[in-house]
Parts: structure tokens; C-alpha cells; sequence
């Protein structure tokens, strides 16, 4: 009996048999038995968790959480938080990460709450709370122990919110302001000046000045630094870094520089000097990011071919002077090469696909979107990159079914393909993708007219599908996408804008089926009031949704369906008259739980 | 005006003389009232007369003219008199105090205090008046340019002062005198002004000698003929020990009366006014609160030390500077909507997790995860629509479970007669998979 076998396992054994597993199957594993229940309720480290109202029974049965990912957790809000601290039960002092990310319903008495508790804590993703103040971030520095603090977009969080953290958490060693946009030279200044044990630093579209990347040359530890479109930094500001900044290994500085669009250098500093030189001098270079510099072309590529052999990551988008023989010549002499980004590159046709096809057989990401040379053949020597995860070919016109099938026999471990706008392929091209690409988790069909439902029945059969943009296909209908919600249970966004041949029983088929729905665009959809009530009740997991030019849905449809899913919402779009005419109540419970309604 | 008055060398004997004078003046106007009512009036008027007729002379206005006594040999044989006078009445009161040995009635005694505060005060202002009249004897002679000059003089001390001792005249006027709330006084009737031009104002209703510009104008400061005749005049503080008091070893001449005034509130009274704005700034000088309640407010920037800055960069400085200080983030800044909506959120919420929420969890992990709020909150469905979100019914409302509960029912019977569809576990798991 196999019973027998098993039990005589260990429990160290089994937790070892445990760590090789990947998460679908410790799933399956805590069904086996007892015993291995057990080994996975000991040995998890990280949850993810989606309903809040698990949340205190999920950490009494986890003990040993390292990482609790909050994210996805529309429900989560303050109350809830402090709940959680009421429950004696609960252990949570061996956490260390928690991702708060889009947690918008969570302010201050609940992040105050949250860090007490987690006296270990050293990682926070506070990411996209728009909601995320100066009074947050005051509450959050009670976690002195901070190592790790993300805030992109916390669009409230100012110099003063900034200087409580810097003064609370002086032990950080990475933090990312991207997109905070009210933290200024000065908050920058003081954060060098306090937690001087930065490592990584994150000052992307930040209206800093050169006085920021002065202070931030004097932090000692320094090793990663982005400044990804910061506007008023010159090169002056970057002489700074180049002083100071002993130990600073990359840098990215996307659209500061004039000269410089985008540099990701291992083991070198910044420097102005021209591609050649900046290749030469800079063997080591395994990224490089030379997007949208137009004076870039063939002699210049050719040069870091030669150079630069062990290159890993090129960023060539908008180059619109590089031709195949630069890409022919990379691909010769860059063999490892894993990321290739050739948006709008209008010159590359065939023959540097096939160069391509040829040499890079560890590629695994591709840009090709709107690059016209791209047909057919091309894409047949693509498909050779076996190893292909991410492919993009949106806005390529020339490509049809054939070319398509190539992708679908060969590609099987492809996980990304964009196809918006590839107007030329349909039903019969879709069909090749989905026998060959059963992995693939993200599709975008956006204005490919020629599918229609039998093409929607293909899709079905992705059943790992999370992201599918299907806007404007005119041609599927109510029974194509009940196909699609039947198949496609995993997926967690859907864009059907513009798809007005969509009638209720699709609707009502989404409502029942893609429960992991969390972010939806029902814009110029003609679904009816009791279809979008239906949708917004039923999909419990909802955050962010688009309900712009609805013609069907009168505004009680709108009021009820609002208030079935109110507290959940993070994110709302819809047309600006609505404001008025929407009950001042439901507005208010949606702002106070943290929903951004954004008015068209 | 002013101009004018100079080029004729006219004196500010008020401005000088005011602070010792006035309350003798005051006073004697009061006794003096009924015995010799026309008096003043026909000096002042005839010296205004004096002033219009002789333009190069020095004008003397009302007041100087009230004044123009103290020069007078006679004048101050009359104080003298006066104070003799005073003595004797002060020694009758006293005298009676003892005869009657303290049996005195409540009314009575009252008088004989208020007799006795009043010839005190008398005899005070009087003695010091006698000062100046003997400083200021020859003043009319005074040259037409030197009143310039010495003006001049005194604008350059004020910059430094540094007056070697001796070199000018110290004057220590009481607490009482400093504290009172009035400064000038009205020689008719008895009131009191801070300002010398209010009462010039208020003169004007005394009869219309007080009307004529000569009557109005601005005294200008008191010039000395030859500075070496007259000293120039400092203050000292009456607190003892004060750096400001004569007595000190450094001691540090205040200016002018309204400096002694400042000083002695400043350092050596209780803060009485305190701004309305921040309820912790205190002052003494009503003035100075003026000044900070202009700005208070504007100091947004707080340290958690309790600094206020008006200025960001100030205080980031400040915190750089100090090890755990921080920024100190203002209390009203909480939306009120918010904090109400919250609230009611919040107990809608509680409501949902202690009634309904937990029970259902629990069904929930029995039975099926899909269910989980829906069955609980139907049952105890009584709520209506807008019942439940009336903010008047907060504690009825249930944000969460409610709308759920009609809908998820309605609509899945709906769901399933409309496509046929069988109910499928939608993968509707609560913990969905992460790489550990």
C-alpha cells in the first residue's frame, strides 16, 4: 500500500520533498494526507491572500509566514487590520514581507496597527496607494526595523511624510519614490543624508534637481540608482555621481540626458561620451538601453557587437536608423542575448529575423511592435527562438494565419503575445496558437477584426489565460465570450471595449464563470442594467473597472450595480455627468474605502 | 507742521517733560480746578497769542503753556508749598489713623486711604517735577538750527548707544507709573490717553483756543541750548538686579519711556496675552502678540520637538541636523467626510464580521467557500435598500454582506434558469498560489 510508504517518510524528509515542489503542485500536495497538510501548513513561507475574511484563520493555520502579499485583497481595509490585532491568536512576528500594493482602503490607524505587529517586518509595498500620505507614512516608521520600502505612486506623500519614514526606518537599504511627485529636493536631500545605508535608491519622474543628485552622490553604499525621466537633471547633475558613488553599479537614466537616453551599465559609471566610446571602454556591459536615440545607427551597433559580447539586454525601440545588418551583427556576436526591443524599427525585415532566428537561441523576449518589415517569413525564422517567453508584434500589419502558425508549432513556452491591431490573421491562426501555446498567460487580440466566435472557442482552450484584451472585435458575441468565461478561469483582466455585438447571455456567463476577474473594461459595451449588476455582484474580486458609454444601462443600473460592489472597488471610470446623478451616499462609501473614481 | 516748529526752534517740553510732569499737572488741575478755572486757559491762550504774534519765537502750545510754570522760580516755590502743604495734610491723616487707633468705620477708612494714596502720588509727582524745571529754565533761547542738530545727534546714539556714564541723566520711574494704563491727561477734565495726539484731539472739546494748529500740532522733541548744559536723559529699569537697573554693574540705559515700558512688561511681568490662533505663544506686550499672531500660522513647519518653522527647508535642516527628530504632521488635516464615512464603514464592517462575516467564514470553510456571506445575511435579511445605506442607520448597515446577499441569490437563480449552466466552482479558492 502506498500509504505505507508514505508514512514511513520523515517529516524532514517530506518537507524537503516539499521545497522541490512549484506551487501548483503543493495544492495537490496538501490533499494526499494528514501528514503532508501538515509538512505544507509548517513549511509555507509566503500566501497570497484574496478574502480578507480568511486572513486571521489563514495565519493561525500558516505559523511560519514569512510573506503575506495583501495586493489582491479588495476587502482589506482599516477595521479589518485591527481585527486581526485583536485576534490573540494570530502570530505574525516571524513576518518579514508584506505587499500592501493598490491596499487603498488601509490608512494610517491600520499601517500603525500592521507595523507593531509585524516586528519583524523588513519589506513593504505600499505601491500605488494613492491614499498613501504623510500621516501614512507616519504610521508606517513605526517599523523601525524597514530594509525594503516600496512607494511608487503614492501620489499624497510628500517631503514631510518622507522625512517621518527616513527618521523612523534609518536601517533602509532600498526604497523606490517613483512617481511620488510631491517629494522634492529637499526630501531626498534628507533621506542621503539619514539612512545612509542605501543601496538602492528609485528617484524615477521625480521633479528633482542637480542639489538631489548631489546628496544622493554622497551616500556610500550606493549600488543601484534610477532616475528614469527626471526632466530637470542635467549633466551637470551627473558629474556629481560620477565623483561620488564609489560602489554605484547601474544606473538608469531614461530621458534625463540629451545624448544618453537609456543606460543600464554593470561595473561602470555614467559617462556622456558617445556609443562607441561608451561600448569600448565598457566590455562588461550586459544592458543597454538606447531607446528613442535617434542618432544611433549601424556603426554605432556595430561597435557594441564587437564589444560588447556578453550583452543580455538590448533596448533599441525607436531607433529608427538601425537596419538588419545591425541586427544581423548582434545577433552573430551577442549569442547570449535574452531581451530584444526593436519597437518601431521600420527598417528590420526578414533578414535580420532570420539572423535572429539563427543565432539567438536563448532569446526569450522580442519587441517587434509596429516594426512594417515584419511578415510572414520573418516570423517563420522567429519561431526558431524556441526559448521565446514574451513576443510582441503589435501594429504589424503584414502578418497573417501563416506566419501565426510558425509562433504556435514552435513557440511552446511562450507566456506573452501581443498581437493588437494585427489585422491580417483570424480564426485559424488563433487555433494554431492555442494547441501550441498552452502555457500562454497573456493575449492581446485588440482590433483584430477578422476573429470571430469560433476563434473565441480557440481562447477557451488557454486555461492559464490571466490578461486577454478582446477590444474591438466586433465579430464575437455573447456565445464567444461565454466560451472564453468557461475556459479562461484564471483570468484576472479582460478589456472588451468596443466588442457591441456582446449581448447579456455573454455577460451573464462572465458573471458566473471568471470569478478571478479583477480589473474589467466594459466600455461602449451593450450590456444591459441587470447583466452589469449581475457582473458587479457576482465578480467578487473586481477592483478596477471601466463603465464609460454604456448605452444600455440607465443610472438606477449604475446605482445598483456601484453599491453591490462598492467595497471592493479600487479604481472606477465613469462618464462625468453620472456624478451628479449617482446618490451622494454611494460616492462617499466608495471614496471612503479607497476608490479612485476617474471621470470621463 | 513739524518743519515748521523746528525752523522756529520750538521745544517738545511735553514729550520730556510728560512723564514726571503730567501727573502733577493732572492733579493740580484737579485741586486747582475751582479755585483758578481760567487760569491755565488765559495762559495758554495768551502764549498761543504770544506764538502767532512773534513767529519766530518758540511756540508753546496748551500743555507747555500748563507747564511753563515749572520754569518759573515762583512756580516751583508754589510746588514747594504745595508739598509742604501736602505733608502737613498727610502727617493730619496719619495722626488721625493713630488717635483713633484703628477703630475707624469701613467708609472712613476707605477715605482716609484713598486721602492717602492720592497726597502720595502728589507728593511723588510733585518732588519729581522739580528736576526738571531747574534743567529747563533757559530753554527759550534756544537757536533755531541747534534743535536740528541735536536731533541728529540723537538719531546716531540710537544706533549704538553707547553714552559714557555720566554723560546723561538717569531717571527710574515706579511700577505703578510704568503699569498705568494712561500716559497723557487731560488738564480740564482728568482723562487719560496713551497717545500725547489723542489727547491733543480730545483738547479740541475743551474750547477753541484748543483748535488752533499751533494748539494741535506735534510737540517736537525738547533741543537743549548747548548740549553740555543739558544732559542728554536715560532710563533705568526699577527691577533690581535687572541689567536695565542703575544699580547694576553693567547697566545698560533704556531710551525712551515706551522703552522702559516694553522692558519692564517684557521681562518683569507675567505673560498675559496669548494668541488666539496657536493658544501657546504668551505676551506681555499687547504688541507683540500682534506681531506674532500676523505670522502664527505661517509657521506651518513643526518639528516633533515642538520648533516651528516658517520655512520647509528650515526645518529639514533642523531634522537633519538632530538625531530623531521629525516632522510633526498637523491634526485638522483629517477630511471630516472621510472620518465620518470611515467610521460608518467601519462599524458597517463590524457589524458584518462579528454577526454575519465569521458565522459565515465558518459555514464557508464547511461546506462551500462561494457562499460565504450570502447565506448568513439572507437570512437575516430584514434590511431594506435604503435602509442600509441611510447614514442615520449606521449600525443596521452592512455594506458588505447586503447587496451580495440579494444579488448573489437573485442572480444565480437567474444565471442558472437563463443558460442552463451548471453551478461550477468558479476556482474561487481563498488562497491562490505564489512561489514560496
Amino acid at each position: 500500500m502506498s500509504h505505507s510508504i508514505l508514512s514511513a517518510l520523515s517529516e524532514d524528509l517530506l518537507v524537503r520533498v516539499y521545497g522541490f515542489l512549484d506551487p501548483p503542485c503543493r495544492k495537490t500536495w496538501r490533499l494526499v494526507s494528514r501528514e503532508f497538510h501538515r509538512v505544507d501548513s509548517l513549511s509555507r513561507t509566503s500566501i497570497r491572500i484574496l478574502r480578507v475574511e480568511f486572513l486571521p484563520a489563514l495565519l493561525f493555520k500558516y505559523p511560519n509566514l514569512s510573506s503575506l502579499d495583501l495586493s489582491v485583497c479588495p476587502k482589506l481595509d482599516d477595521d479589518a487590520v485591527l481585527r486581526i490585532a485583536l485576534d490573540g491568536a494570530v502570530s505574525t512576528s516571524r513576518l518579514k514581507s508584506l505587499n500592501l500594493s493598490r491596499a487603498t482602503a488601509v490608512r494610517a490607524r491600520g499601517l500603525e496597527t500592521l507595523a507593531r505587529l509585524c516586528r519583524a517586518l523588513e519589506r513593504v509595498d505600499v505601491s500605488h496607494c494613492w491614499a498613501f500620505g504623510d500621516r501614512e507614512a507616519a504610521a508606517l516608521s513605526v517599523a523601525a526595523g524597514l530594509r525594503e520600502l516600496k512607494m511608487d505612486k503614492c501620489l499624497s506623500l510628500s517631503d514631510v511624510g518622507l522625512a517621518r519614514i527616513v527618521v523612523g526606518c534609518s536601517k533602509l537599504n532600498k526604497i523606490s519614490l517613483k512617481w511620488c511627485m510631491e517629494i522634492s529636493d529637499l526630501g531626498i536631500d534628507l533621506l542621503c543624508k539619514k539612512c545612509k545605508d542605501l543601496k538602492s535608491l528609485d528617484v524615477s519622474y521625480l521633479k528633482i534637481t542637480n542639489d538631489s543628485v548631489r546628496s544622493i552622490a554622497l551616500l556610500p553604499k550606493l549600488e543601484v540608482l534610477d532616475m528614469v525621466s527626471c526632466p530637470l537633471i542635467d549633466d551637470a547633475g551627473l558629474h556629481y555621481l560620477e565623483n561620488g558613488s564609489p560602489s554605484l553599479k547601474e544606473i538608469d537614466v531614461t530621458r534625463c540626458d540629451r545624448h544618453l537616453k537609456t543606460l543600464w551599465i554593470d561595473g561602470a559609471r555614467v559617462s556622456d561620451s558617445s556609443l562607441l566610446t561608451l561600448t569600448s571602454s565598457c566590455r562588461a556591459l550586459t544592458e543597454l538601453g538606447v531607446s528613442r536615440c535617434l542618432d544611433v545607427t549601424d556603426i554605432g551597433m556595430m561597435g557594441l557587437a564587437r564589444n560588447c559580447s556578453n550583452l543580455k539586454a538590448l533596448n533599441l525601440a525607436c531607433c529608427g536608423f538601425v537596419t538588419d545588418a545591425a541586427i544581423s551583427a548582434v545577433a552573430q556576436s551577442c549569442l547570449n542575448l535574452e531581451s530584444l526591443q526593436l519597437e518601431s524599427c521600420h527598417l528590420i525585415t526578414e533578414k535580420g529575423l532570420q539572423s535572429l532566428g539563427c543565432y539567438s537561441k536563448r532569446l526569450q523576449e522580442l519587441d517587434l511592435t509596429d516594426c512594417d518589415g515584419v511578415n510572414d517569413r520573418g516570423l517563420e525564422y522567429i519561431s526558431k527562438c524556441s526559448n521565446l517567453i514574451r513576443l510582441k508584434l503589435g501594429l504589424c500589419a503584414n502578418i497573417s494565419d501563416k506566419g501565426i502558425f510558425h509562433i504556435g508549432s514552435k513557440c511552446s513556452k511562450l507566456l506573452e503575445l501581443d498581437l493588437y491591431r494585427c489585422a491580417g490573421f483570424g480564426d485559424d491562426g488563433l487555433a494554431a496558437i492555442s494547441r501550441g501555446c498552452k502555457s500562454l498567460n497573456r493575449l492581446i487580440l485588440s482590433y483584430c477584426g477578422e476573429l470571430t466566435d469560433a476563434g473565441a472557442e480557440k481562447i477557451r482552450q488557454l486555461e492559464h489565460l490571466t490578461h486577454l484584451e478582446l477590444r474591438g472585435i466586433k465579430n464575437i458575441t455573447g456565445t464567444g465570450l461565454s466560451a472564453i468565461a468557461r475556459g479562461c478561469k484564471k483570468l484576472a483582466y479582460l478589456d472588451l471595449k468596443q466588442c457591441e455585438n456582446i449581448d447579456d447571455s455573454g455577460f451573464w456567463a462572465l458573471a458566473y464563470f471568471s470569478r478571478n476577474l479583477r480589473q474589467i473594461n466594459l466600455c461602449n459595451c451593450s450590456v444591459s442594467d441587470t447583466a452589469l449588476c449581475m457582473l458587479m455582484s457576482n465578480l467578487s474580486r473586481v477592483q478596477d473597472v471601466d463603465l464609460v458609454h454604456l448605452n444600455r444601462v440607465t443610472v438606477e443600473g449604475f446605482e445598483f450595480a456601484l453599491r453591490a460592489c462598492c467595497n471592493r472597488l479600487k479604481k472606477l471610470k465613469l462618464l462625468a455627468p453620472l456624478r451628479f446623478l449617482l446618490s451622494s451616499e454611494l460616492l462617499e462609501v466608495l471614496h471612503a474605502r479607497g476608490c479612485r473614481i476617474r471621470w470621463d | 507742521m513739524r518743519t515748521k516748529n523746528m525752523e522756529t526752534g520750538e521745544d517738545d517740553l511735553c514729550k520730556n517733560n510728560w512723564g514726571s510732569a503730567s501727573i502733577l499737572d493732572y492733579e493740580m488741575a484737579r485741586e486747582d480746578e475751582e479755585e483758578e478755572p481760567n487760569l491755565h486757559v488765559f495762559k495758554a491762550s495768551s502764549s498761543c497769542q504770544d506764538n502767532n504774534n512773534n513767529g519766530g519765537q518758540a511756540s508753546v502750545d496748551f500743555l507747555q503753556g500748563v507747564k511753563a510754570q515749572a520754569w518759573d522760580p515762583r512756580t516751583m516755590l508754589c510746588n514747594l508749598s504745595f508739598m509742604e502743604h501736602k505733608i502737613h495734610e498727610l502727617q493730619g491723616l496719619v495722626h488721625l489713623i493713630l488717635g483713633r487707633n484703628g477703630q475707624l468705620q469701613d467708609e472712613q477708612r476707605q477715605l482716609v486711604t484713598a486721602d492717602l494714596t492720592s497726597i502720595i502720588i502728589q507728593l511723588i509727582s510733585t518732588a519729581g517735577s522739580l528736576l526738571p524745571s531747574v534743567k529747563h529754565h533757559n530753554m527759550s533761547t534756544t537757536a533755531p538750527g541747534s534743535a536740528f542738530h541735536e536731533m541728529k545727534n540723537e538719531d546716531d546714539a540710537e544706533e549704538g548707544e553707547n553714552l559714557p556714564p555720566g554723560s546723561y541723566e538717569i531717571k527710574q520711574l515706579e511700577k505703578e507709573e510704568i503699569l498705568a494704563p494712561h500716559t497723557n491727561f487731560c488738564t480740564i477734565c482728568g482723562k487719560g490717553f496713551k497717545r500725547d495726539a489723542n489727547l491733543r484731539m480730545h483738547m479740541r472739546g475743551h474750547g477753541d483756543e484748543y483748535k488752533t494748529p499751533a494748539a494741535l500740532a506735534k510737540p517736537t522733541k525738547e533741543t537743549v541750548p548747548g548740549s553740555e548744559q543739558m544732559l542728554v536723559k536715560r532710563y533705568s529699569c526699577p527691577f533690581p538686579g535687572c541689567k536695565r537697573n542703575k544699580d547694576h554693574k553693567k547697566f545698560q540705559p533704556l531710551k525712551t519711556i515706551l522703552c522702559v515700558k516694553n522692558h519692564y512688561k517684557r521681562t518683569h511681568c507675567d505673560k498675559s496675552f496669548t494668541c488666539s490662533r496657536c493658544h501657546t505663544k504668551k505676551f506681555s506686550v499687547i504688541a507683540d502678540l500682534k506681531t506674532h499672531e500676523k505670522h502664527c500660522g505661517k509657521n506651518k513647519w513643526l518639528c516633533s520637538c515642538g520648533t516651528t518653522f516658517s520655512r520647509k527647508d528650515k526645518l529639514f535642516g533642523h531634522i537633519a541636523l538632530f538625531q530623531g527628530h521629525t516632522p510633526a504632521i498637523p491634526l485638522e488635516e483629517t477630511k471630516p467626510s472621510a472620518a465620518a464615512s470611515s467610521q460608518r464603514g467601519s462599524s458597517g464592517c463590524g457589524n458584518n464580521n462579528n454577526n454575519a462575516g465569521m458565522v459565515s467564514f465558518n459555514l464557508g470553510s464547511a461546506t462551500n467557500a462561494n457562499q460565504e456571506t450570502s447565506q448568513p445575511c439572507f437570512m437575516d435579511g430584514k434590511i431594506s435598500f435604503e435602509e442600509s445605506f441611510s447614514p442615520l442607520s449606521s449600525d443596521t448597515c452592512n455594506f458588505g454582506g447586503f447587496p451580495r446577499s440579494i444579488f448573489d441569490d437573485s442572480f444565480q437563480m437567474l444565471i442558472s434558469s437563463a443558460c442552463g449552466c451548471s453551478p461550477i466552482n468558479g476556482g474561487d479558492g481563498s488562497v491562490s498560489d505564489t512561489s514560496v
